[in-house]
């Protein structure tokens, strides 16, 4: 009997080790292109933002009768993994949604279509030149497209600056440092937080590029031992130690509801300040960045939209996300985020006047996103970006030299890079 | 040859039955728990990345690990603190508690219920109320507190110092509500006798708790241990949802980072699925090896 157990356990380890090597990569069987076929988009976000592409996917069906088109929600916290497992297992969505660089993450490892096979080329000029770019992995194969896009605005409490004798948002960084001594002067408790990469490598980036440097030179050679670096990150530190910026972070609703006067955030909250401090209505209104020496570049983020390789229906798919840069489908998912107070901007330039803000916001979106750049798509960014934040951090909290703090950063990316 | 073949035929007529009936569990638990270990056992020593077919590389990631990994050691240095500071001061403050409120008079009652709420709530809930507790605004709790005398504001989330005190905090005001309940339950075990022998033969209050309490309580200390132990090495949602404000999982400088919260960004971030599979081997190791020094020191492996 114990004989026989212990050969059962052998089998059964032995069986499941032969599992473990099965997983791996290998064509997908294509159906029939003429076969009524339905295709599922896992879309990242919420359940909102998946209605409104799910109009562009109706409409799209109208004049494909043999299509059906189901897009679903993952939800941010755990959509990489999801998504990861829907890779490993070679079974899921045709068309997945998510993180600017998860489309060339997956693609790199075999997850993911390459999309020149299919003309998407054809929409590059469409689209923001930055984003574009970075959505391409470094060798050049198109695993994803731009979906929509973020970015980032200076947000002021209008009131506050009355009563501070300031007639406009600061447009420089030396009017930026002024005004906050000013509304300080005139009782301001905290003048100016960051909300939308405190800390965070992403809050570096404007003031950056603004200055002139970059993350990666144009052949991605690692570029943070820069003077331009230095004086970014200078500026950075004294924005939070000399003028107050907070460390922690808070929501630019919540900080200018508390009397923050200024905040740099995100453009998702220009639709969810009035909706979630009221009392803040017509008491605060929007602008760029200010510039830095060298201009006024601001981050640009979004999602990343691409075919998944174990799609049946990869021709079909492709197709479908061309027809997403339209005229049409953009507009779709414009009056369906209007309808929903949600904050798109869609990843054609030429539309962003019309997205759902604003029109006064949409302008100054449409204004910011001209002169935007896109995260880095070097290798090894990816896994390099936290251990940059966590040099910025030491710098910013006093526990390493600018210098030092770069030069680190620069060789964990130096490594990171292969 | 008879006897040999009658004897299990004998003993399916008389377990079969049951055999049966255990056959659906037993299918789950090597579905859902067997295979996904025997598997990550498997990863742990391979490269892998989730999508293409894993590479055997042998002790390589356990070498990295160990000799090259200085975030895994951070990890490693953070967690032991977290865990040492948030099972030795929640442990006391249990059995603290339980002796508080021991008894079976509705205050008691009351008490023990507000304690032990904290168990039945989602975990998720109450780390986002500690976020709120924590806000650096005007909203913040700890800092409108910290204002009614006279203090000043605290950017308790974004200072390195604060991070393990707090998650502490956290681990102890959710947990000691459950050890409680487990010291009360041991208390009401120990025969009020050997009070009454203690107290003739001249014993103060101190002297009976140290002598008779402490010690009859002891498996139910080293089970709250234990399971405090096991369930502190695996913290994970606090440093996800309170502390994950920047890029680093771990929160500012990665002050709080832990070994479960590396584990899941090495294998859901950076797609190191083997490498990840070699942390989590390496926390089992580590648990296992503590539980057993406990169960050994507590000398209660047989009361158990």
């Amino acid at each position: 009997m114990r004989r026989t157990t212990a050969a059962t356990c052998a089998a059964l380890i032995a069986a499941l080790g032969a599992g473990c090597a099965t997983s791996g990569t290998s064509e997908t069987r294509q159906a029939d292109a003429n076969a009524p076929a339905t295709i599922t988009w896992w879309s990242t976000g919420g359940d909102d933002e998946t209605a409104t592409f799910q109009k562009a996917a109706d409409l799209y069906a109208k004049t494909h009768p043999n299509m059906t088109i189901k897009v679903q929600t993952l939800s941010w916290d755990d959509a990489y993994a999801k998504l990861l497992a829907a890779s490993t297992s070679r079974s899921g969505p045709d068309i997945i949604s998510g993180g600017m660089t998860w489309t060339i993450q997956f693609g790199l490892r075999g997850g993911m279509v390459d999309l020149r096979k299919y003309g998407i080329e054809q929409l590059q000029a469409q689209a923001q030149p930055a984003q574009w770019k970075s959505a391409v992995s470094p060798d050049g194969t198109i695993y994803g497209i731009p979906l929509d896009m973020s970015t980032e605005a200076l947000y002021y409490r209008t009131d506050l600056f009355e009563e501070a004798g300031l007639k406009e948002p600061p447009k420089t960084w030396d009017e930026l440092t002024a005004d906050i001594e000013k509304l300080k002067k005139s009782g301001v408790k905290t003048p100016f937080s960051i909300d939308w990469g405190n800390l965070d490598w992403i809050g570096y980036f404007n003031f950056l590029y603004q200055a002139g440097g970059t993350f990666y030179t144009p052949d991605c050679k690692p570029s943070l031992n820069t003077s331009q670096a230095e004086q970014a990150l200078s500026y950075w530190i004294d924005l939070h130690r000399e003028h107050g910026a907070p460390t922690d972070t808070v929501t630019t609703p919540d900080a200018l509801g508390a009397g923050t006067a200024m905040v740099y955030g995100g453009n998702w909250n220009a639709l969810a300040i009035d909706t979630s401090k009221p009392e803040l209505k017509g008491k605060w209104a929007i602008a760029p960045l200010p510039t830095g020496p060298a201009g006024p570049t601001t981050f640009i983020g979004g999602r990343a939209v691409g075919v998944t390789s174990y799609s049946k229906h990869i021709q079909q798919a492709a197709d479908f996300v061309k027809f997403l840069y339209t005229d049409e489908a953009v507009d779709a998912v414009a009056a369906e985020s209007k309808a929903r107070n949600i904050a798109y901007i869609p990843p054609r330039p030429d539309k962003v006047a019309d997205s759902p803000f604003a029109p006064e916001h949409s302008a100054v979106f449409a204004e910011i996103i001209k002169t935007g750049a896109a995260a880095p798509g070097c290798p090894g960014w990816d896994e390099s970006a936290s251990d940059v934040a966590k040099q910025l951090q030491s710098a910013i909290l006093g526990k390493a030299d600018v210098k030092t703090a770069l030069g680190e950063a620069a060789k964990v990316m130096e490594r990171n890079a292969g | 040859m008879a006897t040999h073949t009658a004897a299990p035929r004998r003993r399916w007529r008389r377990y079969g039955t049951s055999y049966l009936m255990l056959l659906p569990f037993l299918g789950l638990f090597a579905g859902f728990l067997v295979w996904p270990l025997v598997n990550s056992l498997y990863l742990s020593f391979t490269k892998f990345d989730g999508v293409n077919a894993p590479e055997f590389q042998g002790l390589e990631n356990f070498r990295r690990l160990l000799f090259d990994d200085d975030r895994f050691r951070h990890a490693l240095g953070n967690t032991f603190l977290y865990v040492v500071a948030s099972i030795g001061i929640g442990t006391l403050l249990s059995l603290g508690l339980a002796l508080a409120f021991n008894g079976s008079s509705w205050p008691h009652r009351i008490m023990r219920t507000i304690f032990f709420l904290p168990s039945v709530t989602s975990s998720i809930a109450l780390m986002l109320l500690w976020k709120w507790v924590f806000n650096p605004g005007d909203f913040g709790l700890a800092n409108t507190v910290a204002a009614w005398f006279g203090g000043r504001a605290v950017e308790w989330l974004a200072t390195p110092g604060l991070t393990i005190p707090i998650l502490v905090l956290m681990s102890v005001w959710g947990g000691m509500g459950y050890g409680m309940v487990l010291y009360v339950a041991g208390l009401n075990t120990i025969p009020q006798e050997y009070y009454e022998a203690a107290r003739i033969d001249g014993a103060g209050t101190w002297q009976q708790f140290r002598r008779v309490t402490l010690p009859l309580l002891r498996p139910v200390t080293t089970y709250v241990v234990v399971t405090g132990l096991i369930g502190a090495f695996q913290v994970f949602e606090a440093v996800y949802i309170v502390f994950r404000g920047t890029n680093n999982i771990g929160g500012v400088l990665d002050s709080g980072l832990m070994i479960v919260p590396y584990l899941y960004d090495q294998g859901f971030t950076h797609f190191k699925l083997g490498y990840a599979s070699a942390i989590a081997w390496v926390l089992f190791l580590i648990i296992f090896a503590l539980s057993m020094v406990n169960l050994r020191i507590g000398r209660a492996l047989k009361e158990l």
